[in-house]
């Protein structure tokens, strides 16, 4: 702007601006887009970076991820928040079993599609839920996220032994009908889920942002990660669930989330509102 | 309309009157017909008199006037003259007075003329002559006169002339008489038909007016009747062709239906729009929705609707929607308050219309060409006392009133309408952005987590540094403090460990000298086995049978098992003592493949084995090495490779190492390094294995064992040769593939640095120490870690500490836990409890569920309870209960065992207090891995 030399404007612009351009040297580097994600967080994200790695500047910080690539594997990581529980919040997964299993068990075949499936926990609860539904043979789950370490992770199925205790807890909160013990080994410091539940399950790299749809699926669960998105990217990724929905698939959401605001709500009928699944029906 | 008006009262007055004027001219007509009818007859009486009295005294005077002719000619007395005379004179006037009566009837004149003739006649003829010729005295005359007497016949010719006249007279009364009796019976005629009439017309009207009243009326009623069925349809009109009352009373109900129709119409219009507008739920919309219906419903051309903008200082009106036939934008954007007419509506909150349309006034387009609209409404939207929004609507016609009512009407509850809708856009924007910030807090408390995991990993490991930091710093400290009595307790400690080692070398010469006095003892005894057995199985006096022989050999083939087994003990004990020789020179390796071929070649042959040897040519001719254990060595490998091997081939391959695969250490040793490899094609030995082969009296398995015999000594006594002769042993391997061992040695002239020597002694005497320590329970000997004291910590020692770390907290898992078990069956607590105290756990033991309360309140340090659910008096559910709520231990895992066949107990289990649960029969592994997610020190989980 250079008619505006004398005029003072505000840091907060600079900021925005500094992270826009951060942003799209992410996005041109890595070719992970994330102009769409939630500005606050992603801000939160940078100076938390900066903080850690002790930069003083966010235009320093983009000059790092340019010229370092161990910085813009840093800051990928970053962004990629990959909070989760086994069984994370039980009653979405009780809610899962007595209302939507009696709809999908007589499908011939059952896709789920676990988009931003992060470190897997949730996917090995799919997979342990069906299992003793005695629909894992029929059910295929396409686990994917954006970030290919967490989805490596996810596929060891290699939980730590602290949280273990509390995943027991979700697990019978969830309506667990075996004893938990019996989908793992433990060592000193972690729990080994048994090979057998990841006979069905399918881990890959997709990008909610810019990939497409790549199946048709009778449920596509999807908790917790729209949050990071702004209400334009999250109306996009619902077109993308919308078109790899069958007519009478369901939609599970995170419980802080809801179709309440988007756009192809009225093609979506609530099948339970507080776990927040949704049943497409045109 | 403008025909005449005939009221029902008119009609049937009208009909009265007609009928009493009709009576009344026929009575006037009748009446004087009557009279009429008497006057004539009257008259014909009269006249009939008249004319008998006349023509009667006409016969009587001329009778007269014959008397006193007669009296006189006889008497000649001029009285009877006299009477002549007289009746003479009667006659004639008498005549006179008849014949003009008689002019209606010219006969009868006729007649009386005649008579008058006949008695003129007689006058002439037999009167006055006869008169004269007395007077005259003529006698002679008078008699012959009277002889002839012409008289006689007159008077009888008159008085029949007169009867025929009176005959005829009396026929023409009676004619005159009849006619009357006629025009009688004419006038009773007439009046019969008059009634008849007269009753005919006042019967036609009399239904006419009637008709006219009760067809009206019927028709009013059908048309209310219908329009009643129609339900709400005030479409239809009564129509009347009469102008009366009735049509009064339609025109006033088709007045009425008009008003309803009108208000229907209002109605209408306005719920449609209130229907329409309750589900839309934004302003824009609603805006939309109402000027495109309302500028329908009114025939406008031209709409804006404007909304007071929220939260400004000075009202301000935005244009929300606009209507125009043509489609294109209009309006302004917006207006102020009091700005303008618009505004000034606004401010008013009065309604404006007017036809007198101001000549800048916007100019309607339409797809033809461009009007200026006759009329302009503007209507403002009041809600509570304020005006919320303004509705401007042009047209090209009059706007009518009722239009204008209806805009009136909308408007009343359009405001409450728009505030409403306004209030849930508020509604939902305040939700939209509360949902924004569930999801961003939701999406800061993941953050959170992340950050915190983050920061606990990195506080876990400055936690791990300060504690190494601190572990040093005691040391350091420590040492700080403690460097005088250090120092002399060095001398004290070199002392005792100087004695230790040679207490060390005593023992390990004990124990050499043990196993060589053993090996000797042994042998001389085997020896004699040897001998015997070997003859035995020559069987030179012939006298054992096959089977005898055939155990002789076998005696004597364990005995040199026996033997070999011995003498790689006593190897393996002279390593250990360091009492081997290594007498290094010169190799030569031309000779080598020959010696081995020499060996093995049988045994290949005997296996079916094929067996190769490969010399690459840059192997040096000269290798120095100690020759015995080099070829010690490879016979071992080589013989292992023939024992596993049932088909394939062995080979042994000789190299030399490329200079640039040898690293510092390597090239610090010597510069010439070998590599002599062995490969087989046999069993192989899985990689787990891979390390355990190495040690002493160890194979793949005990199945190995059983089938290829041996004792697993080579392996290692190879092993530790390699060591000794400077390099070392590795084995690459697959199971069911075969297995390559590679010898790899430097070239050492000079033999074996010291340096080298020193640290393989130190090895060599710490593995003797925990052999000693394992054989012999010795605990007290100095810890290894502790013996380098003297120097300063260094990295390597740091790097060593820190391996520790995670090591120690990987045993700490369950050594020292305090675990309870709780079951009534003895097996179970003897087999559990044995199996927990194998892993350095602490068992506790109560046999039914009041004991366990006691021990769990007694004993607080109880870390896990293994629960049996059935037990006689206190089940498990019980107990868990009680132990849940009455000693408030929630924190305590308890793990239940169920029965695998009780699936709905674990609910129950749960619902109790169980932490987890496992099922009968235990399986170990389960065990222990619930155990560890039980006993693990909790870590970040929130």
């Amino acid at each position: 702007m250079p008619h505006s030399e004398h005029r003072i404007v505000p840091n907060i612009e600079h900021a925005e601006l500094e992270i826009d351009i951060l942003l799209n040297a992410v996005f041109r580097l890595s070719g992970y887009d994330f102009r769409l994600y939630n500005r606050s967080s992603i801000t939160r994200r940078i100076y938390n970076r900066m903080r850690v790695s002790n930069i003083s500047t966010i235009t320093q910080l983009t000059n790092l991820i340019i010229h370092d690539s161990s910085f813009l594997e840093q800051i990928l990581n970053d962004f990629s928040i990959n909070v989760t529980e086994m069984f994370r919040n039980p009653s979405f997964f009780k809610a899962f079993r007595t209302d939507i299993i009696p709809r999908i068990k007589d499908y011939p075949e059952i896709r789920i599609w676990h988009a931003g499936c992060a470190t897997g926990e949730e996917v090995f609860s799919m997979a342990i839920l069906l299992e003793e539904e005695g629909l894992m043979d029929k059910a295929v789950i396409y686990a994917t996220d954006m970030n290919e370490e967490v989805l490596k992770k996810a596929k060891n199925g290699v939980f730590s032994l602290h949280k273990m205790q509390a995943y027991t807890k979700n697990y019978q909160l969830a309506g667990g009908k075996e004893a938990f013990s019996q989908y793992y080994k433990t060592d000193q410091q972690f729990a080994y889920f048994h090979n057998d539940l990841l006979k069905n399950i399918i881990f890959a790299q997709h990008n909610l942002v810019t990939d497409q749809s790549f199946n048709e699926f009778h449920v596509i669960i999807c908790r917790n990660v729209l949050i990071y998105f702004t209400q334009a990217l999250q109306n996009q990724v619902h077109q993308l669930f919308y078109e790899s929905l069958t007519v009478g698939g369901y939609l599970g959401l995170g419980d802080k989330e809801t179709l309440r605001f988007i756009e192809l709500m009225p093609k979506y009928i609530e099948i339970n509102s507080t776990e927040r699944i949704y049943q497409k029906v045109e | 309309m403008d025909k005449l008006k005939i009221g029902i009262r008119t009609k049937i007055t009208f009909g009265y009157i007609f009928i009493i004027i009709a009576l009344i001219l026929s009575g006037l007509y009748l009446n004087n017909e009557i009279r009429d009818l008497q006057d004539e007859r009257n008259q014909i009486i009269n006249y009939d008199s008249q004319i008998l009295t006349l023509s009667n005294n006409i016969e009587k005077y001329l009778l007269e006037m014959q008397a006193g002719k007669r009296g006189y000619i006889i008497t000649g007395d001029d009285r009877y003259l006299e009477r002549y005379y007289q009746a003479s004179q009667s006659w004639e006037s008498d005549y006179h007075t008849l014949y003009p009566l008689l002019r209606h009837n010219p006969q009868q004149q006729e007649k009386l003329s005649i008579i008058k003739k006949t008695i003129d006649n007689w006058i002439l003829n037999s009167g006055d002559p006869v008169i004269e010729m007395k007077r005259n005295g003529d006698e002679e005359a008078l008699e012959e006169h009277f002889l002839r007497d012409p008289g006689r016949t007159d008077i009888a010719l008159m008085e029949q002339q007169f009867e025929e006249f009176r005959i005829l007279e009396n026929e023409a009364i009676s004619n005159k008489t009849e006619e009357l009796d006629n025009r009688n019976n004419t006038v009773s005629a007439l009046l019969s038909v008059f009634l008849i009439v007269i009753a005919l017309i006042a019967i036609t009207m009399a239904t006419a007016v009637s008709s006219s009243i009760i067809n009206t009326t019927r028709n009013v009623t059908n048309s209310i009747r219908k329009i009643g069925a129609s339900e709400g349809d005030y479409g239809e009109r009564i129509k009347v062709t009469t102008n009366d009352e009735i049509k009064d009373l339609v025109v006033a109900t088709n007045d009425l239906l008009d008003n309803m129709e009108n208000r229907e119409w209002l109605q209408t219009n306005l719920a449609s729009l209130l229907t329409k507008a309750q589900g839309v739920s934004s302003i824009n919309k609603l805006s939309e929705l109402f000027l495109s219906e309302i500028t329908k419903s009114t025939g406008s051309a031209y709409g804006a609707f404007y909304v007071a903008a929220r939260n400004t200082e000075s009202t301000e009106y935005v244009k929300k929607a606009s209507f125009s036939g043509s489609g294109q934008e209009i309006g302004r954007e917006s207006f102020k308050l009091g700005e303008g007419i618009i505004g000034q509506a606004a401010l008013d909150g009065e309604v404006f219309h007017t036809t007198n349309v101001p000549e800048n006034y916007r100019f309607i387009q339409t797809g033809l060409g461009v009007t200026q609209p006759k009329s302009i409404l503007i209507v403002p939207v009041k809600f509570e006392n304020g005006v919320i929004a303004v509705i401007e609507l042009a047209s090209l016609d009059d706007f009518s009133p009722l239009e204008i009512e209806l805009v009136e009407n909308i408007v009343e509850s359009l405001g409450l309408t728009i505030n409403s809708i306004l209030d849930r856009m508020e509604i939902v924007r305040l939700l939209n952005e509360s949902r924004a910030m569930t999801e961003e807090l939701q999406a800061q408390s993941e953050e959170l987590q992340t950050q915190s995991e983050e920061l606990q990993s990195q506080s876990e490991e400055l936690q791990m540094q300060t504690e190494e930091l601190t572990i040093i710093n005691e040391q350091l400290e420590e040492r700080t403090k403690d460097a005088e009595a250090k120092s002399a307790e060095l001398e004290k400690a070199k002392k005792e460990l100087e004695a230790t080692a040679e207490q060390l070398l005593i023992n390990s010469n004990y124990k050499s000298e043990f196993l060589a006095n053993m090996s000797h003892e042994l042998r001389t005894p085997l020896n004699s086995i040897l001998i015997l057995s070997e003859m035995l199985s020559e069987n030179g006096s012939s006298n054992l049978n096959e089977e005898q022989v055939e155990f002789a050999k076998v005696i004597n083939s364990s005995g040199q098992d026996l033997l070999s087994l011995i003498n790689d003990i006593l190897d393996l004990s002279k390593v250990e003592a360091g009492k081997l020789e290594i007498l290094f020179g010169e190799v030569n390796m031309n000779e080598l493949p020959h010696l081995m071929e020499q060996t093995f070649l049988p045994i290949a042959n005997n296996k079916g084995l094929e067996f190769n040897i490969k010399k690459s040519d840059n192997v040096d001719d000269l290798f120095y090495t100690d020759e015995k254990r080099f070829n010690q060595i490879l016979k071992n490998l080589l013989s292992n490779a023939f024992k596993f091997t049932e088909q394939g081939s062995v080979t042994l391959d000789i190299t030399k190492l490329p200079a640039q695969q040898l690293t510092n250490d390597m090239q610090e040793s010597s510069n010439d390094w070998i590599q002599v490899s062995v490969i087989d094609t046999g069993i192989g030995i899985p990689k787990e294995k891979h390390q355990l082969i190495f040690e002493s009296f160890q194979q793949a398995d005990g199945a190995t064992v059983r089938k290829y015999g041996g004792t697993g000594l080579g392996l290692s006594i190879s092993k530790e040769f390699s060591k000794l002769l400077g390099g070392w042993i590795t084995l690459e391997s697959e199971e069911g593939k075969g297995s390559t061992f590679t010898l790899v040695l430097p070239s050492l002239p000079n033999g074996l640095s010291e340096e080298c020597l020193q640290s393989l002694n130190q090895e060599l005497t710490r593995a003797l120490h925990e052999e000693i320590a394992a054989t012999q329970e010795i605990d007290e000997l100095p810890a290894p870690a502790e013996e380098p004291v003297s120097k300063d910590l260094n990295d390597s020692e740091l790097n060593e500490t820190l391996e520790k770390i995670p090591m120690l907290e990987e045993c700490d898992i369950f050594e020292g836990k305090n675990i309870l078990i709780v079951d009534d069956d003895n097996r179970n607590i003897f087999s559990l409890k044995t199996i927990l105290e194998h892993n350095g756990i602490n068992v506790l033991v109560a046999k039914q569920g009041q004991e366990c309360l006691d021990i769990l309140q007694s004993n607080k340090d109880v870390d896990l309870v293994l629960m049996d659910i059935m037990m006689p008096v206190m089940d498990g559910y019980e107990a868990m209960t009680r132990i849940r709520h009455d000693l408030k231990m929630t924190d305590l895992p308890i793990i239940a065992i169920t029965a695998k066949a009780m699936k709905t107990d674990r609910e129950k289990c749960i619902q109790a207090g169980a932490s987890d649960y496992i099922s009968k029969p235990i399986d170990l592994e389960q065990l222990f891995s619930v155990l560890r997610v039980w006993l693990v020190t909790q870590g970040s989980m929130s």
